[in-house]
C-alpha cells in the first residue's frame, strides 16, 4: 500500500522536477533532430521562395550515417536532381564535432571531384535560407544555453531555450528555440542578428513518426529581413536502412549508386 | 474696379486690415511644425515615372540596395600591412554593428567573398576572415587581392594604397546620420591612414542638412540686407518695416500653405523665402511714387490715392507677369519645380493683394511731420537726374546705343552655342568641401563612386547560362570599360570565369567562359553553395533570364551614363543577340532626370515667352509696345546665357529653372517704364517732346526701377556666399539679371522708342488725347 502510494506520488510529480539544464535540453534536442537511427534517407524538396513569390526548386536525395553516438561524427551524401543542369552533381560532408567539416563536390560537366573548404559555416546551403549549420547542426559547446521559460506552442509543451554564441563567428547574435518536451524536436526557432533585430524564423510545420522516430517532414526557414523563405519537405523519409560506409567515397561521388539515390 | 475699393477700404479701416492680415498669418504659422524636408533627388520625378518604376524593379530583381556609402581607407605606404589591416577589420566590425546598415552585405576585406584554390581545395569565403598576424599572411593576402580581377579597382587600388568598404543602407536609413557614426568610428583609430566617406546618400543627406542651414541663416540675412537698403533709401523706419512686413507675410502664407498641403520642402522650395522677399520689392514703386506725390499734394490721404491710381496698373501687371512666369512651372514634369512654381505664384498673388491693402493701410500711419522734407522731387534728386541723363542719352543717340548692344548680343549668341547641359550632384558642393575631396580621392584611386547598371534581359529562363550570352556580356564589359569615365565593371561572367580558372589549378588559359551551359550552371550552383546569397543575386536573377552588369563611373556627370548607354547600343548593334540591354541605377536616374530638365526647360521657356508677351500685349493693349518692352528682357537673358556658355559652367537644373522664371521677373522693369511713359504722354499731352518724356520716365519711375533692382540684387547677393553651388549660381544669375535688365530698360528702351517713334507714338492711344 505504501509502495503503491509512492509510485502514484512519483507519477504526479511534474516533469520539470527532474530539472534539466538548457544545455541538456539542447543535447537531447540535437539527438532527436539530427541523430535518430543509425542512418537516414530522404528525398528532399526545397522551395526557395522570393518575397514576390518567385520560386526556385532544389531537389536531392540526402543520406546520413552516424559514425558514433549523438553529437559525434556523421557522414552526409547528397545527390542533386534539380535544378536540371546540376543533375548528377553530388555533395559529401564528413561532419566532426569541434572541428571544420570536410566537404567534397562532384562537378559532372567537367567530371571533377573537388574538396571544398568549409571555412564559413554561416554560408547558405545551396542558396537557401538555411545555412550549413541550420542543416547539420552546431556544436552544443559553441553556445551558452539557458531555459528562458516553459510554454505551450500550439498545444505542445515546450522548453524555450536561449542560445548565445560564445564566439562572434555565428550567423546570429542569439536565438530562442522552442523544444517539445516530449519529442525534444525543435518546433520553432527565432534567430536574432547581432544588433538584436529578428533575423530568421524556423518553424517545424509537420512532424510524423517514422519507424518510431518523431521526424520533422516539413519545415520552413524565413528570412524576416528580406522576406525570402525556404520550404523543405522530406519525402519517403526512412531510418536504419543499412547504408554502407563505402558509399561515402570519391568513387561513389562520381557514380552515385542507383540503389541509394533514386 | 475692386482694386480701388480695396485701397479705399484699407485707407479708411487700416487697423482692421492689419488685424486681419495678422490673424491670417497666425493661421498659416500653425502649419509650420508639420514641416518635412526631402532631399532625395529620386523624388524629383513622380513615383509612377518610368525610370523610377524601372529602377525599383531592378532593385527588387537583383536584391540591390538603393543607397551605398563608400568608405575609403588610404595609406601612402600601402594598406597591406598588419596595422592598417587590423584597423580595417575593426572598423568593418563596428560598421556592421550600426543600425540602418545592411550588415550582411557590407563588402570589405573581412567580408567580401573570394574564390581561390590551394592544396587541391576550393575555397569560397571571406577574403580576410581575421586580420593577418604575420607578414607572411599579409603577403598571401596581397597575392589573393591582386590575383583576383574582381577586386582590383573595387576594393584595392592598383597601387595598393587605397581600399574601400562598401556599406549598403537599409530602406529608409538616414545616410548623413550613418556617415557621422562612421566618422566617429574611424576617428577612434590612430595611425597614418586617411579616411574618405563618399557616395550618393552622403552627398544627398549632407545637401539636405545644408539646405536647412541656408533657409535658417540666409533668409534672415537677405531680409536684413534689404531692410538696411530700404532704410537707406527712404530713411523711414515705419516704411521699411512695412516693406519687410509685406514680404514676411507673403513668405509665411506661402510656406504655411505648402507645409499645410503636405508637400515636403525640397531644394527649390527652400529658395522660396528669398524669392518672395525679392519679388516683394516691387512695392518699392508704390513708396517711390508716394514720396514724389506727397511732395506735390502735401495731403497724405490724397497722395496715397493718387499714388495707387498711378502705379496700380503696372504693379498689377508686373505681379501678373511674375505670377505667370512661375505658374508655367506647373506644367513641368519635375515635381519640386512644379511645387515651387505654384508656391511662388501664390506668394506673388498674396504680395499683390497686400500691395493694395496692407501697404496703403500702413501708409496712413506715417507721421506727416516725419515725411516733410523727405519727400522727393525728381528735378532736385541727384540719382534721378543721373538716370534722367541716362535715358536722355539713349533717346538722343539711339543708333549708337542700339549698335553697341547688338554687337554685344552677337557675341552672347555665340557664347550660348557653347552651353553644356549637365547635372552633377557632387558638383553641387564646393571644391574644398569634404564631400568633393572624398569623392575626388576615391575616384582617383578606385573604379568610381558613381554606380550604374546595365540590365541584360533575354525574357527566357536559363538563357544567361548559355556560353554565347556570357561571352556577349563579357564583350560588352570590355566595350564599356574602354570609356574613360568608366573605372570598373563586373558581372556574373566574372564569377564564372574566376571559378573556371580556380577549378583548373589557377591556370590563366581557363580564365574564360566555359564551353557548355551545364558547366556554367554547375559553377554557379557551386558558387551559391558557399558565397553570400547577395553575391549571385546582385548579378543574376533567380531564373537566369536577366543579368545585371555593374558599372562604376569616375564622375557623377549625367553625361557619363549617356556615354555608357551609347556604348551599349553600338555594341548591341554590332553584336546582335536576342536580348534587351537597358541602363538602370542612380546614375541612369540622374541621366533621365537631366534630360527631363532639358525638355522641360525648352517647353517652359517657350511657354513663358508666349505668356509674358500676351501679358505685355494685354497690359499695353498694343502689339507694338509689347514687342518693344520685350526687347530688354530677351537681351538680358541672352547676355547671361552667353556668359554661362563662355564661363564653361554646366547648365544644370537650378539654372534652367531660373531662366524660365526669370522671364516673369525681368520683364517687370519694362512694364513699369512703358506704362509710366505712356501715362506721362497722356497726362502732359502735347506739352512735352517725346525725348523729355523719356528723360522724365527714366528719372522718376526709373528711380523706382533702380531701387527695385538694387534691392532685388541685394537680397540675392547673399546667396552667392552659400556653401552650395546651385545657390551661388542662382544668386549670381538673379543679381546680374536684375542689374542688366534695369540698365537695358533705362538705356535701350529710350533708344528704341526714339528709333521707332513714328511707328509707336502715332497710334491712336498715344499722345493724342
Amino acid at each position: 500500500m505504501k509502495r503503491w502510494l509512492l509510485v502514484a506520488m512519483a507519477a504526479l510529480l511534474p516533469f520539470t522536477a527532474f530539472a534539466l539544464t538548457g544545455e541538456e535540453v539542447m543535447k537531447k534536442s540535437q539527438a532527436a533532430f539530427l541523430y535518430p537511427g543509425k542512418d537516414f534517407k530522404a528525398r528532399v524538396v526545397m522551395k526557395l521562395i522570393a518575397r514576390d513569390g518567385q520560386e526556385r526548386v532544389r531537389e536531392m536525395t540526402m543520406l546520413r550515417k552516424n559514425m558514433g553516438e549523438a553529437g559525434g561524427e556523421q557522414k552526409y551524401f547528397m545527390y542533386f536532381f534539380q535544378p536540371a543542369d546540376v543533375k548528377d552533381m553530388t555533395f559529401m560532408t564528413y561532419k566532426y564535432p569541434a572541428k571544420d567539416d570536410d566537404r567534397w563536390l562532384f562537378i559532372p560537366a567537367i567530371n571533377m571531384v573537388k574538396r571544398i573548404a568549409a571555412q564559413d559555416k554561416r554560408s547558405s546551403f545551396v542558396g537557401s535560407d538555411f545555412t550549413y549549420e541550420d542543416v547539420s547542426g552546431r556544436d552544443i559547446e559553441d553556445d551558452g544555453h539557458a531555459i528562458e521559460r516553459e510554454e505551450k506552442l500550439a498545444g505542445t509543451d515546450c522548453f524555450v531555450v536561449k542560445s548565445t554564441p560564445r564566439a562572434a563567428d555565428a550567423d546570429f547574435g542569439h536565438k530562442l528555440t522552442w523544444v517539445g518536451k516530449e519529442s525534444f524536436l525543435p518546433l520553432k526557432e527565432e534567430q536574432y542578428d547581432r544588433k538584436g533585430v529578428p533575423y530568421k524564423l524556423f518553424t517545424a510545420e509537420e512532424t510524423r513518426q517514422v519507424k518510431g522516430f518523431p521526424t520533422v517532414v516539413r519545415r520552413v526557414m524565413k528570412n524576416l529581413q528580406t522576406g525570402h523563405r525556404t520550404e523543405v519537405s522530406y519525402l519517403r523519409a526512412d531510418y536504419d536502412l543499412g547504408i554502407e560506409d563505402s558509399l561515402f567515397s570519391e568513387r561513389f561521388l562520381r557514380q552515385a549508386p542507383r540503389k541509394w539515390v533514386d | 474696379m475692386t482694386k480701388f475699393s480695396l485701397v479705399e477700404f484699407s485707407i479708411r479701416r487700416p487697423r482692421w486690415v492689419l488685424a486681419l492680415v495678422g490673424l491670417l498669418t497666425l493661421l498659416f504659422l500653425t502649419q509650420f511644425p508639420k514641416i518635412r524636408i526631402d532631399t532625395n533627388p529620386k523624388h524629383m520625378l513622380p513615383e509612377t515615372s518610368d525610370v523610377r518604376m524601372w529602377n525599383d524593379e531592378v532593385d527588387k530583381t537583383f536584391a540591390l540596395y538603393e543607397d551605398t556609402i563608400v568608405v575609403g581607407v588610404a595609406n601612402d605606404r600601402g594598406v597591406l600591412n598588419r596595422d592598417t589591416l587590423g584597423r580595417i577589420a575593426r572598423i568593418t566590425e563596428a560598421i556592421v554593428a550600426l543600425r540602418g546598415v545592411a550588415s550582411r552585405d557590407v563588402n570589405s576585406f573581412t567580408t567580401i567573398t573570394n574564390v581561390t584554390a590551394g592544396d587541391g581545395m576550393l575555397k569560397v569565403g571571406p577574403l580576410m576572415p581575421v586580420a593577418p598576424k604575420s607578414d607572411v599572411e599579409v603577403d598571401a593576402l596581397g597575392k589573393a587581392l591582386f590575383d583576383n580581377p574582381l577586386f582590383i579597382d573595387r576594393i584595392i587600388a592598383k597601387d595598393g594604397r587605397t581600399t574601400a568598404i562598401y556599406v549598403p543602407l537599409e530602406q529608409g536609413a538616414n545616410g548623413a546620420e550613418i556617415a557621422d557614426r562612421i566618422r566617429a568610428i574611424v576617428a577612434k583609430e590612430e595611425g597614418p591612414e586617411r579616411y574618405y566617406i563618399a557616395g550618393d546618400p552622403v552627398a544627398r543627406d549632407t545637401f539636405g542638412a545644408e539646405m536647412f542651414k541656408l533657409m535658417a541663416i540666409f533668409s534672415p540675412i537677405a531680409g536684413g540686407i534689404m531692410f538696411a537698403a530700404i532704410q537707406f533709401m527712404f530713411r523711414n523706419l515705419a516704411l521699411s518695416a512695412a516693406m519687410m512686413g509685406v514680404s514676411m507675410v507673403a513668405i509665411m502664407w506661402s510656406m504655411g500653405l505648402l507645409i499645410g498641403l503636405g508637400f515636403p520642402v525640397h531644394i527649390m522650395s527652400s529658395m522660396a523665402p528669398v524669392f518672395l522677399m525679392a519679388i516683394a520689392t516691387d512695392s518699392i514703386h508704390i513708396f517711390n511714387e508716394f514720396y514724389f506725390r506727397y511732395r506735390k499734394h502735401g495731403d497724405k490721404l490724397a497722395a496715397i490715392r493718387a499714388t495707387m491710381a498711378a502705379v496700380s496698373r503696372p504693379v498689377r501687371f508686373t505681379a501678373l507677369a511674375t505670377a505667370a512666369g512661375f505658374a508655367v512651372l506647373l506644367f513641368m514634369n519635375i515635381i519640386p519645380v512644379k511645387v515651387f512654381g505654384g508656391l511662388i505664384a501664390f506668394g506673388t498673388v498674396v504680395l499683390r493683394l497686400l500691395s493694395f491693402s496692407f501697404i496703403p493701410a500702413v501708409l496712413t500711419f506715417l507721421r506727416e511731420d516725419k515725411l516733410v522734407g523727405k519727400a522727393e522731387d525728381a528735378s532736385l534728386d541727384r540719382t534721378a537726374r543721373l538716370l534722367g541723363g541716362l535715358g536722355a542719352f539713349g533717346a538722343k543717340r539711339p543708333a549708337l546705343v542700339v549698335a553697341v548692344i547688338m554687337a554685344l548680343l552677337a557675341i552672347s549668341i555665340w557664347g550660348t552655342t557653347r552651353i553644356h547641359v549637365n547635372n552633377n550632384l557632387v558638383a553641387w558642393f564646393k571644391d574644398g568641401s569634404e564631400i568633393r575631396v572624398a569623392d575626388t580621392a576615391m575616384n582617383q584611386a578606385l573604379g568610381g563612386t558613381s554606380l550604374g547598371y546595365v540590365v541584360v534581359d533575354a525574357g527566357k529562363a536559363e538563357f544567361m547560362k548559355r556560353p554565347e550570352a556570357m561571352r556577349w556580356i563579357e564583350g560588352l564589359q570590355r566595350q564599356i570599360e574602354a570609356l574613360p569615365v568608366v573605372g570598373k565593371t563586373f558581372s556574373v561572367v566574372d564569377y564564372v570565369k574566376r571559378i573556371n580558372r580556380v577549378l583548373h589549378d589557377d591556370e590563366a588559359r581557363f580564365d574564360v567562359v566555359p564551353e557548355t551551359a551545364d558547366t556554367i550552371g554547375q559553377y554557379l550552383f557551386l558558387f551559391s553553395m558557399s558565397a553570400k546569397p547577395a553575391d549571385l543575386d546582385n548579378v543574376i536573377d533567380p531564373g537566369f533570364a536577366k543579368a545585371n552588369l555593374w558599372v562604376q563611373m569616375k564622375t557623377w556627370d549625367a553625361d557619363a551614363m549617356r556615354q555608357v548607354h551609347a556604348a551599349v547600343q553600338s555594341y548591341h548593334k554590332a553584336n546582335p543577340l536576342p536580348v534587351t540591354a537597358k541602363p538602370a541605377g542612380i546614375a541612369y536616374f540622374n541621366l533621365v532626370w537631366n534630360e527631363e530638365v532639358l525638355g522641360d526647360l525648352v517647353f517652359g521657356f517657350s511657354l513663358a515667352l508666349v505668356v509674358v508677351f500676351v501679358i505685355l500685349a494685354l497690359d499695353f493693349r498694343s502689339f507694338k509696345w509689347a514687342l518693344v518692352a520685350y526687347v530688354p528682357l530677351l537681351f538680358t537673358i541672352l547676355f547671361i546665357y552667353g556668359v554661362v556658355g563662355f564661363a564653361g559652367k554646366d547648365f544644370d537644373m537650378p539654372l534652367s529653372v531660373m531662366s524660365t522664371l526669370s522671364l516673369g521677373m525681368a520683364v517687370d522693369f519694362a512694364i513699369h517704364f512703358v506704362s509710366r511713359f505712356r501715362q506721362r504722354r497722356a497726362e502732359v499731352s502735347r506739352g512735352e517732346t517725346p525725348l523729355a518724356s523719356l528723360a522724365w520716365t527714366a528719372a522718376r519711375p526709373g528711380k523706382g526701377i533702380v531701387r527695385n533692382a538694387v534691392l532685388f540684387a541685394a537680397a540675392f547677393s547673399v546667396m552667392m556666399a552659400a556653401p552650395l553651388t546651385p545657390y551661388v549660381a542662382v544668386g549670381a544669375f538673379i543679381v546680374s539679371m536684375m542689374l542688366i535688365s534695369a540698365l537695358l530698360t533705362l538705356l535701350l528702351l529710350p533708344a528704341l522708342v526714339m528709333l521707332f517713334r513714328r511707328w509707336l507714338l502715332d497710334e491712336p492711344r498715344g499722345d493724342t488725347q
